[in-house]
């Protein structure tokens, strides 16, 4: 009997203890869930503004319409139907049918504008209700239907974050954070005024100042879209540097999207190329190759080499774009014209080993860590690793693959006396400054050897690829190099290239380092002449359009000589 | 001195308290004017039973009446402050749109919209003149003064002419 009377005394027990120590948290939550009432109370986001403060997102208020058709009476559902279909253009068939399903809650349309709003306020429609929401809204670009910098900035979606670039970057800063009120409500679901209240409000998000230039950018959106038109190409790429710090002045891609309509945007549009694309960055990579050997002192400028036009390497013939003997010649010459056997015999002359610690100096090796999100990057092999191939065909920037932000900021090393700038696009978060510009800059090349390349690259405007970028009166004041690389596809190299070019000026004190890639252009007359799609033809005149713009937005004026 | 007290008990036929030996009686403070007043309204104004429920419920009501007229203040206020903030909500949405439009009217795309429709054109400079180099001595002492080759009797006319007309920094200062 006492057994009997334990284990009954212990099942009530054990079930008690259950109810009070096992499950007290999932119900205490139940039971708060039922009396306590959490309204949230959201965050403004921060706005983002260029160099000049020009604001290029603005929180805009938006309104969604929705129904209640149980509370629609059957004899007003056409009139609301109607009233819904005129000032919304939804489908009044459609409307209609909701509206006759008794349900409590039907969203009609999403995400208008107040003028629509009001017109629909107006109309005083039973079971028909409003309700606001905040959506980001960007500066319109060059065309209707397109927004600016819309693949640098990003877009917020619907539930408050951010995707791809800026907005996604700095989702925490700009966010904020959220307020709320904590009340209690009563069983009649009534807010009890002298109970326990808490109000905490909400703290809004940080402002942005970007390095951008807001009109340097619309001109770079301008000249790409143009550039890429006459090219026939897929797309094309533009980004500009402030060789001194790195920031970012203009970041463009063709064909871009509408960040203010990215629910209608096909997702494949969203990507970045600047820097979700790596590519081979061709003979842009012999300013890294040669301004290394120089710094070395591996080479000179007027160190004379011979080049046949052909070099055996690993059991690989590899020749120059021309495939002509050109005897003998200088490193100067070499860059001009673009010979691979001249940049082949620079990187022999500095050793495997130098060479790829040059490349790891000069930020090839490792991503950019620009603070935008999305960063494509294929890691190089090892030293250990690569072939003799290998090294000489990267030399001429075939065989690695690097994306925009790194290439720019590698010859950027040339524009800043050796050094390397950290790329990056925030200046300041609210009134942080970014510790990147508080840090110093590291030298990668001698100051001597990067005025050497300064001086090569100027002769490539003057005597080689480069003539046409050639801005009027800067023609013996500006730097440049052309870079031509084929794109392979399953392991075999095509016809079709990535076209590039990448420049600064006024060479002895530059203000502004640009970069153009336009990949697969089919140039008119190309198909006779494949070499038609060279990088002088086609990334050139896009960038010597932009760099003029900057020249006279800035009032760039040229070093006296 | 008959006080209104037996005044009352002797109009009313009730009796009095049995005698009992007063102790001797102090001299009471003279009774002001409001306290006397009170008194008799209070004892005139003796109720029966239904007087007293009638106060009640006359209280009962008078409190009624407040309490409705607080909450209806008080729904009124609520009302008042829910216009307020549906207002509030929609002045912040305008106020968005033209920060909107404004911010667009600054933009690039609409500056040169604005600018191709007035007939301007983006000049692209041809060619630019380089500035001569101007070396400037920092170490050279502040404030002196050029070599002044002005003959000396001309200063001497320029001070007489000055004394008599004026100088022109002075005149221009007369004219203020």
């Amino acid at each position: 009997m006492f057994v009997v009377a334990m284990l009954l005394a212990g099942a009530v027990w054990s079930r008690l203890a259950y109810w009070q120590v096992a499950q007290h948290g999932r119900l205490t939550s139940q039971a708060q869930a039922q009396y306590r009432e959490y309204v949230e109370l959201p965050a403004v986001r921060g706005a983002i503004f260029d160099r000049n403060l020009t604001q290029l997102v603005v929180n805009t208020t938006v309104y969604s319409a929705f129904v209640s058709p149980d509370q629609v009476p059957s004899n007003e559902r056409d009139r609301v139907a109607q009233g819904l279909a005129t000032v919304l253009g939804v489908d009044k068939t459609k409307t209609f049918a909701t509206l006759e399903t008794n349900a409590k809650f039907a969203y009609i349309a999403r995400r208008f504008p107040k003028t629509k709003a009001d017109q629909l306020s107006a109309l005083k429609l039973p079971g028909v209700g409003l309700e606001q929401e905040t959506q980001r809204s960007y500066l319109p670009g060059i065309a209707p239907g397109t927004t600016l910098a819309s693949n640098l900035l990003g877009f917020v979606d619907w539930t408050g974050n951010g995707n791809y670039g800026l907005e996604q970057k700095y989702q925490a800063a700009l966010a904020g954070t959220p307020g709320y009120i904590s009340s209690f409500r009563d069983l009649a679901n009534r807010e009890i005024v002298l109970g326990t209240h808490t109000h905490q409000d909400p703290l809004p998000g940080s402002d942005l100042v970007l390095s951008l230039d807001a009109n340097i950018q619309y001109a770079a959106e301008q000249a790409l879209a143009a550039g890429v038109k006459t090219d026939n190409a897929e797309s094309g790429s533009v980004l500009v540097m402030d060789p001194q710090t790195g920031g970012i002045v203009a970041w463009a891609d063709y064909p871009s999207y509408n960040a203010n309509d990215f629910n209608h945007t096909d997702p494949a549009m969203f990507k970045d190329n600047v820097l979700g694309y790596v590519y081979e960055p061709g003979s842009v990579m012999k300013v890294v190759t040669l301004g290394g050997a120089i710094s070395a002192g591996a080479i000179a400028p007027n160190t004379v080499i011979n080049d046949p036009g052909v070099l055996s390497v690993g059991g690989y013939r590899i020749y120059d774009w021309d495939r002509r003997n050109h005897g003998n010649i200088d490193y100067t010459y070499v860059l001009e014209h673009s010979l691979n056997v001249g940049a082949m015999k620079a990187m022999q002359a500095e050793g495997h080993d130098a060479f790829y610690k040059n490349l790891q100096a000069f930020g090839l090796t490792q991503p950019s860590g620009v603070d935008v999100a999305g960063e494509s990057f294929i890691p190089l092999p090892s030293a250990t690793q690569m072939a003799d191939a290998q090294y000489a065909t990267a030399s001429f920037g075939q065989g690695i693959d690097v994306n925009m932000v790194q290439m720019l900021s590698a010859i950027n090393v040339v524009a800043n006396g050796g050094k390397y700038a950290q790329p990056h696009v925030v200046e300041r978060v609210g009134t942080r400054v970014n510790p990147v510009l508080l840090q110093p800059q590291r030298q990668v090349i001698s100051a001597d050897a990067a005025a050497k390349m300064t001086t090569m690259m100027q002769a490539v405007v003057q005597n080689g690829s480069g003539w046409t970028s050639r801005i009027p009166g800067f023609q013996l004041d500006q730097c440049g190099k052309t870079g031509t690389s084929q794109i392979p596809v399953n392991g075999q190299y095509t016809q079709d290239v990535w076209a590039s070019f990448v420049g600064f000026l006024p060479a002895q004190h530059p203000k502004f380092t640009m970069i153009v890639v336009v990949r697969k252009p089919h140039y008119p007359g190309a198909e006779q002449d494949w070499t038609m799609n060279d990088g002088y033809l086609t990334a050139e005149p896009i960038w010597q359009k932009i760099a003029q713009t900057i020249v006279v937005d800035w009032h760039l004026t040229p070093d006296g000589h | 001195m008959t006080s209104t007290r037996i005044l009352a008990r002797r109009r009313l036929g009730t009796t009095s308290a049995p005698h009992v030996t007063a102790p001797p009686r102090r001299r009471r403070r003279t009774r002001g004017f409001v306290q006397v007043a009170s008194t008799a309204a209070a004892e005139r104004l003796r109720l029966n039973r239904f007087g007293h429920a009638y106060v009640g419920v006359g209280a009962v009501v008078i409190a009624l009446f407040f309490y409705l007229a607080l909450a209806a203040q008080i729904t009124q206020s609520s009302y008042d402050i829910s216009r307020l903030q549906d207002q509030q909500r929609q002045l912040i949405a305008e106020q968005d749109q033209l920060r909107y439009q404004e911010v667009t009217l600054h933009a690039p795309a609409q500056v040169q919209q604005q600018a191709s429709q007035s007939g301007m054109q983006r000049v692209v400079p041809a060619s630019y003149v380089p500035g001569q180099l101007v070396a400037i001595d920092l170490a050279a002492p502040v404030g002196a003064s050029p070599t002044d080759s002005t003959p000396r009797w001309l200063r001497a006319v320029a001070v007489v002419v000055n004394r008599i007309g004026g100088t022109r920094d002075v005149m221009a200062a007369g004219n203020k």
